[in-house]
């Protein structure tokens, strides 16, 4: 095809987006709110990973060795902790140690600890987990290692953050779905209305012998140009409320620094992929909703 | 050239058998000819232009048209053998949106030519036609013989080997049916066949020549008469 007769139809399928004004509008909003919502939350789940990931860092699960511990099951007890396949990193603890560090902490209650004629405090090995999602089976397999009296994991956090995690997923998943699926309606309605309003001239271009390509063009034009258009708007209405949502935490610096959130993603630094995600994901689902609705309609 | 062999047209309703809408035809149609198609409502001249340009195809026999056997046309060979024929219209089917020009430039665009062609093309078809003056004009501006020129126009543009008229003066005021009929007489004379249908009797005993009359999706007659 001649690069002018293809202008031509670039041409008519933006002269259609304006003549076909009240669908191209609508359509324009719902996919600029779907666009929205899905890269909001596929920042803001990032951004959870983040937050999870710094919070699953200062999540350990401290196994207890009571007694004296030699240097044959101190390298047992290590090996076997490292050999568990959720091992990230340990830390050994002494009970010397422990026991200076309480009695320095208590400093106010000397005279209790000068009572005491035995140091009460265990061996501890402080054990850092790959995956939260499954603490509570790491913990119970460290239980089992030779000469290990206790141990000790906060199971109700992790499977707390392990349930924030899933449910998240899941709107996030759902919000996914549900919005592609009703961009994809809108726009299918949108071209199928525009392919209505040019039935006349789409039956003479079957008769005077053009070709599909010929014919569809400009409905793809016009999907997709709807498509881009929402793309880049939702970039700009993403960037605001993201930007918005961040100041309202920062504005709450206990709870910024508590799930570390300083080092959640800034807009800034993923403005471009945003920019480009948006419009590629509008261009991509205004082409899918075209094909769909001119597929059957559009047949020389 | 066309040339229908043998062909049997018959559509169904459900189950039922309906009776044949084309009945053992065999037509040929050489080059340069201008050829009448009469008959009455439901005498089978519709089946027959669908036939023609493969709106549908034959139940038996076989369609030539331009070198095409239609019955073998893959529908990926069918916009091109479309370009072979240029179509006329009772109603014009011309695009209200766009002017004469653009009405005329449009089938030009959609066959690929170039921008150069089209701005030759199109004053020297609308010269031909005598609606020079009237290129920026829309069709509802003009008058019913007027947009039916413009159609006329649009079907010689893309200089086709056959120009296919379905009943083009049904919708025109009779004084200006003559003066379309003689336009395709001009265009016929260029070598360009033309195939008109019609149910005008007066417009075919004035003008005469091939008449291929068709009753009950049968030919009842097919032979030359003089004009008057």
């Amino acid at each position: 095809m001649r690069m002018s007769n293809f202008g031509y139809l670039v041409r008519r399928g933006i002269g259609s987006v304006f003549k076909n004004a009240m669908m191209s509008v609508a359509s324009f909003f719902v996919l600029l709110v779907s666009l929205l919502l899905i890269g909001l939350s596929v920042i803001v789940a990032m951004d959870l990973s983040i937050v999870m990931s710094n919070v699953e860092e200062k999540n350990e699960i401290q196994v207890y060795v009571n007694g004296e511990l030699d240097q044959t099951t101190l390298n047992h007890i290590t090996d076997a902790i490292k050999n568990n396949p959720n091992y990230l990193n340990v830390i050994y603890y002494s009970k010397e140690q422990a026991w200076e560090d309480e009695k320095a902490k208590m400093s106010d209650y000397k005279d209790l600890f000068d009572n005491l004629k035995e140091n009460p405090m265990p061996h501890t090995f402080r054990v850092t987990v790959k995956d939260i999602s499954v603490i509570s089976q790491t913990a119970d397999e460290l239980a089992t290692i030779e000469g290990v009296e206790e141990v000790m994991a906060p199971l109700d956090f992790a499977s707390a953050l392990v349930d924030i995690r899933s449910t998240l997923s899941v709107i996030a998943g759902s919000i996914l779905v549900v919005m592609i699926a009703t961009s994809i309606i809108i726009i299918y309605n949108a071209i199928r209305s525009s392919v209505y309003a040019r039935k006349q001239e789409i039956n003479i271009m079957k008769v005077v012998g053009a070709t599909n390509a010929f014919v569809k063009i400009p409905f793809f034009i016009e999907g997709m140009f709807i498509g881009i258009a929402a793309g880049a708007a939702s970039w700009f209405v993403t960037k605001v409320t993201y930007e918005a949502i961040v100041q309202l935490f920062r504005e709450d610096l206990t709870i910024w620094r508590i799930f570390g959130l300083v080092n959640i993603i800034r807009f800034d630094d993923i403005t471009w992929y945003v920019l480009a995600a948006n419009c590629v994901l509008g261009a991509l689902l205004g082409a899918v909703g075209t094909i769909i609705s001119t597929g059957k309609y559009v047949k020389v | 050239m066309v040339e229908l062999k043998n062909v049997d047209v018959h559509y169904t309703d459900g189950p039922r058998k309906q009776p044949d809408a084309l009945n053992d035809i065999n037509i040929r149609v050489n080059d340069g000819e201008f050829v009448f198609i009469v008959g009455d409502s439901g005498a089978g001249k519709s089946t027959l232009l669908k036939l023609l340009t493969r709106e549908i195809q034959p139940s038996s026999g076989r369609v030539f048209v331009n070198g095409y056997n239609l019955k073998k046309l893959r529908n990926r060979k069918l916009p091109q053998f479309r370009r072979s024929l240029g179509m006329i219209f009772q109603d014009f089917r011309l695009i209200p949106t766009l002017t004469v020009y653009e009405n005329v430039a449009f089938v030009l665009r959609v066959i690929d030519k170039s921008k150069k062609y089209i701005r030759q093309r199109v004053p020297y078809v609308l010269n031909l036609v005598k609606l020079n003056d009237k290129a920026k004009a829309y069709p509802g501006q003009l008058s019913g013989g007027e947009q039916q020129r413009v159609a006329i126009a649009r079907a010689f543009a893309c200089d086709p080997k056959i120009i296919i008229a379905d009943e083009p003066t049904g919708n025109i005021d009779p004084k200006l049916s003559y003066e379309i009929v003689e336009l395709l007489q001009d265009i016929n004379e260029c070598g360009t066949t033309v195939i008109m249908v019609t149910h005008n009797h007066d417009l075919v005993k004035y003008f005469g020549g091939r008449i291929i009359n068709l009753k009950e999706g049968s030919i009842a007659f097919d032979g030359y008469i003089e004009g008057e």
